[in-house]
């Protein structure tokens, strides 16, 4: 049995899932000053129900690293930058103990400009008389040379709890999101560590003896093993277990769209070929780009909770949040007053849905139910222009061949799958404003903890191969190798393949039904003087988010 | 995190499955570094900076900027539909205000292609700064346009199309054409007899460096542009005249494109040549996106630059500043008629010969403009490639006297019946037509 639970910012999901089906669910608020809590009230309500020793799996998904970021809640860092010339490093500057140390190494991997050993073991020296016990090394183009990176962690390993490098996370390049990746790491190192610690000891206490996963923002999970060293790696996982819910209950294959229909907002997903969309940079948290992999999602001011106004006779929903709806207490109304008033929904004191509708209507000379329908109109209209759009980005992606650029597959949602709490209320309206079929799927309310149960490890590889330089390195699997003039695409695809199926192993999340596939491959004849001096190969490849298919049939409903 | 002052969209399209030949400069790995080195900057995590994919340009665009013979299909590949929909792009993103500035990082290039097009010639086969202009004449109605061209190689192909517009003005900077491809880009080359002084040449010997290519923009193309007063600048931004470039011979840095781009100010930018592609464009192309996006660039450079080592010599900082003096005062006070060329009635009539080194065609003109007085003036083209026969090209110019249309039509009529010709083009902009015939 495998059990999942989703530590959202209100509440708190967890579900059983057994090969029979959905055997047991609970909600609980989440207390956000001690997520732990929260977690050992759902599993303490779960668990007795099934019998510890039948669990074999925990995945949980958390906003412990989100929250720690957001809120300033981690330690000081010792981040060590070696940028070279280009754009001014000063604009990546994070905490007070950052600092530009001199050297370079250029885009093939070569250095250019030694490093300034001097410089870093001065700031080594402040950072430990500042107290400072964690640490990030970042070298630009580091995933094309590891030594700079290499270097200062063998520098400032002896006064350190922890050091996080760039090259670790990714082979993709960006230096601003290395460093701001590698500096949120070890900021949440300790703190999610502590975390990580406590979710094991109770899940012991309660007898368990299943193995622990984090969902990480794409949709996959991560060895609890594997967090503990890139624990930024789960930050905003959230939504995309929401996602994964979707695709575990309703059998995707077409292009769709999802919906999360919240309180406050509406996350909106696309699904191509019967995958979610990742987001080809990587997530942004408090304002910065990172290198961690997500979901490509866009999120929209609206939501259950979101208040009616009216501005020059055009009757807006959200995006401000104004407490509760009427009917649950609230002093503003709301999309979910509007849905009562319609009869699309039945919660709460439903009386005080229409009188919160019709005082505001009679200030601006009309009535309740003609608001109340203006009102649902601007949100699915909102939602509706907020899909057009982002569909359109992604079909507007830059390409970099003639091929793509002419041939390029294109995503054309034909299903919309809606989710959240006004999902089923809404679900009429939608269906009138979307020409796609729209569904409501039925065990919705837990999708997300469906999702997070569910959910496989997913991995990516990056590998970059200079046969000049006789080099072949796939930085985030730590493998370096040396290759002959002789090396060609097809080994480094096949080589990409072998190293990623490798690190699960490694990791002993062996998973014979996961899909390497290859997502880019590149070769460049590298010509000097009129010569073909090398070849420039470029492999990406990954192991996409999926949900375990044995148990896909189990909680699968009709969608 | 940075911001960018002026919004910039970004065309970026490397075109990594197309080469004129796998060792050829213009080949897939020609903005490979580029891009690695765009990506590891972050330039596109720059607040203000997007990356945007190309427009694909239709025959029609294609059309208004040229005579393409026999036909435009035959001559043109979806890779240089796509680097002209990627300089269209540019256009279209500033015009409809999606961004201040625009640069169309495309290839191929596209200014040693000329107003008739039988062939590649210069690596480049249409003129995609020309399909842009036209794009922006016939879509948006800008009608002043200036084209500064900093390749180092003379931009012939863009001084041919509008050596008859007066409404074009077109400058180029590049290494004297005594010591380079495609060896024109003398002063005297002032534009035709209708246009006089709206072509601008500005040679610079071999060793010019930051400091002289700095000194003629300021001295020289600055002040021209201020007497044109353009509703819009156009960079052809050639990247050849770095220090390491393999073949030309001049000394300008990451630095030197930088501050000359932030001086011009151009509102639009597009790549020309450029083939150091590991040791300058990844820096260059650097320099000039967050110039023209107003970002600092100060920390911009080359990883093995050496001032000392590109620094100008002093003979060529005298001769540049001696240079720039009779320059602006030549092309502000131009001669009344070009140096070639003859007057033979109301035409006035020149012959040319064309080389396509690319793709070893050679091509003979028999151009004649007409002088009216009134406006630009009807073109008509007599082009013969190699033994082929012998094709008829009429251009009736975007605000075109009605002397000069109905002239342009007699003469496509006469041509056609005269059986001199084999095909015949008719480009009538004021009537927003287009006509081949096969004869």
């Amino acid at each position: 049995m495998l059990l999942g639970i989703d530590v959202g910012g209100t509440h708190t999901d967890a579900v059983l899932v057994g090969a029979e089906g959905l055997l047991a669910w609970a909600k609980a608020k989440t207390n956000r000053t001690d997520l732990l809590s929260s977690i050992r009230e759902v599993l303490g309500r779960i668990v007795p129900e099934a019998g510890a020793g039948r669990i074999s799996r925990l995945n949980l998904s958390t906003t412990l690293s989100t929250n720690a970021i957001v809120e300033g809640l981690t330690e000081p860092v010792g981040v060590f930058v070696v940028s070279g010339p280009g754009i001014d490093p000063a604009a990546y500057s994070i905490g007070e103990h950052y600092r530009v140390i001199p050297g370079c190494t250029d885009h093939r991997g070569r250095i250019t400009s030694h490093l300034d050993l001097a410089a870093a073991r001065e700031h080594a020296g402040a950072c430990r008389r500042a107290g400072v016990s964690v640490y990030a090394c970042v070298g630009k183009f580091s995933p094309r040379n590891t030594d700079f990176e290499e270097t200062l962690k063998e520098l400032v390993h002896p006064q350190a709890d922890f050091v996080t490098l760039g090259h670790e996370f990714s082979g993709q390049l960006g230096f601003g999101r290395r460093v701001h990746t590698a500096a949120f790491n070890a900021a949440v190192w300790r703190v999610f560590n502590r975390f990580a610690d406590a979710v094991q000891r109770c899940a012991v206490s309660l007898g368990m003896s299943a193995r622990v996963n984090i969902l990480k923002a794409d949709g996959g999970t991560m060895p609890l093993s594997m967090s503990r060293m890139f624990p930024v790696e789960s930050i905003l996982s959230g939504p995309a277990a929401s996602v994964m819910g979707i695709m575990a209950v309703c059998d995707i294959q077409e292009d769709s769209v999802i919906l999360d229909i919240g309180g406050t907002t509406t996350d909106i997903a696309l699904f191509a070929d019967g995958a979610p969309l990742t987001s080809p940079e990587g997530a942004v948290i408090s304002g910065r780009p990172t290198l961690v992999r997500a979901l490509k999602t866009r999120s929209i001011g609206i939501g259950g909770d979101s208040a009616i106004s009216l501005v020059d006779g055009q009757v807006r929903v959200g995006p401000r949040r104004l407490g509760p709806a009427m009917c649950e207490g609230g002093q503003t109304p709301t999309l979910t007053d509007a849905l009562n008033v319609l009869g699309a929904a039945d919660l709460g004191d439903t009386a005080a849905s229409r009188r919160g509708l019709n005082e505001l209507a009679a200030k601006h000379n009309t009535d309740g139910p003609t608001l109340a329908q203006d009102a649902a109109l601007a949100a699915v209209t909102s939602i509706r222009a907020a899909v057009i759009d982002l569909t359109r980005s992604v079909n507007d992606r830059p390409v970099y061949t003639i091929y793509e650029l002419l041939e390029g597959k294109r995503v054309t949602p034909k299903r919309v799958y809606v989710m959240g709490g006004p999902a089923r209320a809404m679900s009429g309206l939608l269906a009138e404003a979307f020409p796609e079929e729209v569904f409501v799927p039925e065990s919705y309310a837990v999708a997300n903890a469906i999702g997070a149960a569910l959910s496989r490890p997913t991995l990516s590889a990056e590998l970059f191969a200079d046969t000049q330089r006789g080099r072949m390195l796939i930085p985030g699997l730590d493998v370096e190798e040396s290759v002959n003039g002789s090396y060609k695409l097809e080994q480094a695809e096949a080589d990409a393949a072998r190293h990623l199926r490798g690190y699960l192993e490694h990791l002993r999340i062996p998973d014979p039904d996961a899909l390497v596939e290859t997502v880019e491959a590149q070769s460049f004849n590298m010509v000097e003087d009129d010569m073909l001096v090398g070849r420039s190969i470029r492999v990406k490849c990954q192991i996409r988010p999926g949900v375990l298919p044995g148990y896909r049939k189990a909680v699968g409903c009709r969608c | 995190m940075l911001k960018a002052r002026n919004s910039l969209g970004v065309v970026f399209f490397p075109a990594f499955d197309w080469a004129i030949s796998p060792t050829h400069p213009e080949r897939q790995e020609r903005l490979l570094y580029t891009q690695d080195q765009l990506r590891e900057e972050g330039l596109f995590d720059v607040a203000g900076i997007r990356e945007y994919k190309p427009d694909l340009a239709r025959v029609p665009d294609v059309d208004l900027a040229h005579f393409t013979f026999p036909d435009v299909e035959h001559v043109v590949t979806n890779s240089h539909l796509v680097s002209a929909g990627g300089a269209m792009r540019a256009a279209r993103l500033v015009m409809e205000r999606e961004a201040e500035r625009a640069f169309a990082l495309v290839r191929p290039p596209g200014h040693h292609a000329m107003s008739v097009v039988h062939g590649t010639r210069g690596f480049c086969t249409i003129n995609i700064e020309a399909v842009m202009v036209e794009y922006l004449r016939e879509r948006y109605g800008v009608r002043r346009i200036a084209i500064v061209d900093t390749d180092c190689h003379h931009g012939d192909g863009t001084q041919d199309i509008y050596w008859h517009d007066p409404d074009v003005l077109f400058i180029s900077m590049h290494q004297d054409g005594r010591t380079i491809y495609p060896g024109t880009g003398f002063p005297y080359e002032l534009g035709g007899p209708t246009a006089m002084g709206a072509t601008c040449n500005i040679p610079l010997l071999p060793g010019t460096g930051d400091q002289g290519f700095l000194h003629m923009l300021d001295h020289v193309v600055m002040p021209l542009l201020e007497r044109f007063k353009p509703e819009i600048v156009i960079n052809s931004a050639g990247q050849d005249n770095h220090f390491s470039d393999p073949i030309t011979n001049m000394a300008f840095s990451a630095q030197g494109y930088a501050e000359l781009t932030r001086r011009l100010g151009a509102q639009i930018a597009v790549l020309e040549g450029g083939y150091s592609i590991q040791g300058a464009l990844p820096y260059v192309n650097l320099g000039i996106c967050l110039a023209m996006a107003g970002v600092d660039t100060s920390n911009v450079r080359e990883p093995d630059f050496d001032p000392e080592r590109v620094k100008q010599e002093k003979r060529i900082t005298e001769y540049t500043e001696s240079l720039a003096d009779q320059l602006l005062e030549y092309f502000t006070a131009p001669p009344a008629l070009p140096k070639h060329g003859r007057v033979e009635g109301e035409w006035f009539v020149r012959d040319k010969e064309i080389h396509y080194d690319t793709d070893s065609i050679f091509e003979r003109q028999l151009e004649k403009v007409r002088m009216c007085g009134e406006c630009g003036g009807t073109v008509v083209i007599e082009s013969r490639a190699g033994s082929d026969p012998v094709c008829l090209a009429v251009r009736i110019p975007v605000g075109a006297c009605p002397e000069c249309v109905k002239k342009g039509h007699e003469v496509f009529e006469l041509g056609q019946r005269s059986r001199n010709y084999r095909r015949a083009m008719l480009v009538d902009r004021p009537g927003k037509s287009v006509k081949r015939v096969l004869i």
